[in-house]
């Protein structure tokens, strides 16, 4: 595009050039300038009689265009909210998926005897019961010095009870 | 719509979070119950249950009204309930079954193979530092709890005893002084006395000898419900 200068040189009343018509389109203080010598200039410069814009039609038209894009993609950055609702559903799924397993971890302390593992719990206890009430076969034995061994078997199998004492007599 | 979806899962956090510390405190607080028996001495019971009441519990005996109050968990409670409602039973009937064996150390080439009726014990006999057994005799006695009992075994050798009581947290039955008995010269001497505790339904081995002993005296019962 021509400077302001060469517009001003070469400006002629009713000029057609193309290079002066675009630089009027684009320059306030020329079109201010030109439109006291000749008050048609703005006419002719967006296409005048003729109704072809100065450089073509496709120029203008992607001029036009790009113009439109530019605001487009402007619009669409400036209508996204910050905090979306999509956003703050999931950030609350979240949330509430922290707390269950917080409280659950928190009131459960990772105890297998909770409810919610009862069936291994259940099986835990009894076992342990079983072990705290197995009793000893000889409970009490009259002779102090007597020495008595339980053989420990397996629970399917005879249980063998030894007792050695030397008050016994020796024709058992 | 999304406003009411994140109402709803807020509602659903917070509802979740009071359900479960709702169960853990019901978990964790200690509850009380009385019990009252029929059959049984509420002390008795109280010796029974011991071993299931936890640390965190304890128990009363209240001998005018023959009951037992206990504090515990719940789950401990369900536990005690069960134990207490099969001991606050009836006496029952129990039968043992019983074989006397002598027990000696014989020079190796003179073992003969295991004697008829202990085949069934030859491994647990087999165990023991004797290498041959006689079987002296076998009896069966039938009783209640709380009976006395006496077990003639025919070749000298008696033992009495008294039934005790059923234990169901150990499913055992309680011989209370049991005495085996010897007759010389027409005399009955006393060998040992014991109480001993028969868990039902399973073999149980009682020898008995002085210290480096060649001879053994061996008792073989079973006891069962009948």
């Amino acid at each position: 595009m021509i400077s302001c200068r060469e517009f001003r040189d070469q400006f002629q009343p009713q000029s057609q050039d193309a290079n002066l018509l675009e630089h009027v389109r684009t320059c306030d203080a020329c079109l201010d300038f030109a439109a006291h010598v000749d008050p048609d200039i703005m006419f002719r410069a967006i296409g005048g009689s003729e109704m072809v814009p100065p450089g073509g039609v496709d120029a203008f038209v992607d001029d036009v265009m790009r113009q439109v894009r530019v605001r487009s993609a402007a619009n669409v950055v400036n209508i996204q909210p910050r905090w979306s609702w999509r956003r703050m559903s999931a950030a609350a799924a979240i949330v509430a998926g922290v707390t269950v397993g917080t409280t659950m971890y928190v009131m459960t302390g990772f105890n297998p005897s909770h409810d919610v593992l009862k069936p291994v719990a259940t099986a835990h206890v009894a076992m342990v019961q079983k072990n705290l009430t197995t009793k000893p076969v000889v409970e009490t034995y009259e002779s102090e010095n007597a020495t008595i061994v339980e053989v420990p078997g397996e629970s399917t199998g005879a249980q063998i009870v030894m007792i050695v004492d030397d008050s016994l007599p020796s024709d058992l | 719509m999304k406003r009411r979806i994140l109402l709803a899962l807020a509602a659903l956090a917070i509802m979740t979070g009071t359900a479960y510390a709702d169960a853990a405190d019901a978990g964790k607080a200690l509850s009380v119950r009385t019990f009252q028996f029929k059959f049984k001495e509420a002390d008795k019971a109280a010796a029974v249950i011991k071993a299931l009441v936890s640390s965190e519990g304890s128990m009363a005996i209240q001998p005018s009204s023959n009951s037992l109050v206990v504090t515990d968990h719940a789950d401990n409670l369900k536990a005690i309930a069960n134990a207490l409602s099969q001991y606050d039973a009836p006496a029952r009937n129990v039968r043992l079954s019983v074989r006397l064996i002598g027990a000696s150390r014989v020079d190796p080439s003179a073992v003969t193979a295991t004697a008829e009726g202990l085949k069934d014990i030859a491994a647990e006999l087999s165990m023991l530092r004797f290498n041959a057994f006689e079987k002296l005799g076998d009896s069966e006695v039938q009783g209640k709890e709380g009976e006395p009992g006496m077990i003639d075994l025919g070749t000298g050798y008696r033992a009495e005893f008294k039934f005790g009581e059923y234990d169901p947290a150990s499913d055992t039955i309680k011989l209370n002084d049991f005495r085996l008995e010897k007759l010389q010269n027409d005399q009955l001497t006393p060998l040992y006395k014991a109480s001993l505790n028969l868990k039902l339904g399973r073999t149980v081995i009682v020898g008995a000898q002085k210290p480096q002993g060649q001879r053994a005296l061996m008792i073989v019962v079973i006891a069962k419900r009948s």
